[in-house]
């Protein structure tokens, strides 16, 4: 299987969104997908956060995402795992930076890890920072 | 008289956005056993061109396209 992961580092809305699509595409298309969230994107998988829809930065095609009630990232990444091979692995430090346990973050990570071990999973195969 | 090929199953995806014909696509076709003919109907044109090429990565067969009113119909065979 080919393997691509993808290091999701924004909190831009517009690139929450791609990161999502793309993981869960290559997903169902049959590759490997791993997604570590860290920095700034790990602000946005915060549950409480994405239930009331309160994005740090929208743009202008972002808002027409909410607009047009297009499926959100976290969705999309919960699709891509229930339908393909996928892993999404949130960053010790950033979870400790923002000082808030895995459990109120979305139900979508696998594992906390740190950088090495995510080095470690994605050897051999496409890198994306995002 | 144009003679219409059997459809087992219709996916309605229109008025879905990228990617959502695809995994609607994707979760029906799980169900249904080998041979079934499934029709998408898709409003996103993404969606018309991801499909054939989702389908030639896993191996399922893509029998045709179809321009309709408003949108595409997608006719695809579970192959395995």
């Amino acid at each position: 299987m080919d393997k691509i992961s993808i290091v999701l580092a924004s909190d831009e809305f517009e690139k929450l969104q791609a990161a999502a699509m793309m993981a869960s595409v290559a997903a169902v298309s049959g590759m490997e997908v791993n997604v570590f969230v860290t920095m700034a994107a790990m602000a946005c998988f915060v549950k409480e956060r994405v239930d009331r829809k309160e994005f740090l930065k929208v743009g202008e095609v972002g808002r027409k995402v909410l607009e047009k009630k297009a499926p959100l990232y976290a969705d999309l990444l919960s699709q891509g795992k229930m339908m393909g091979s996928m892993k999404v692995y949130a960053c010790s430090l950033a979870l400790d930076l923002i000082e808030k346990p895995l459990s109120e973050m979305v139900p979508v990570f696998d594992d906390v890890v740190g950088v090495a071990t995510f080095l470690g999973i994605a050897e051999g195969g496409q890198v994306l920072f995002i | 008289m144009a003679d219409e090929k059997k459809v087992d199953e219709v996916v309605d995806a229109r008025g879905l956005y990228c990617p959502g014909p695809l995994m609607e696509l994707i979760k029906t076709i799980q169900l249904k056993p080998v041979g079934t003919v499934l029709s998408v109907l898709s409003t996103d044109e993404g969606s018309v061109k991801d499909i054939p090429a989702w389908l030639q990565k896993v191996g399922q067969e893509h029998v045709g396209t179809q321009k309709k009113e408003g949108y595409w119909d997608v006719t695809v065979r579970k192959v395995k």
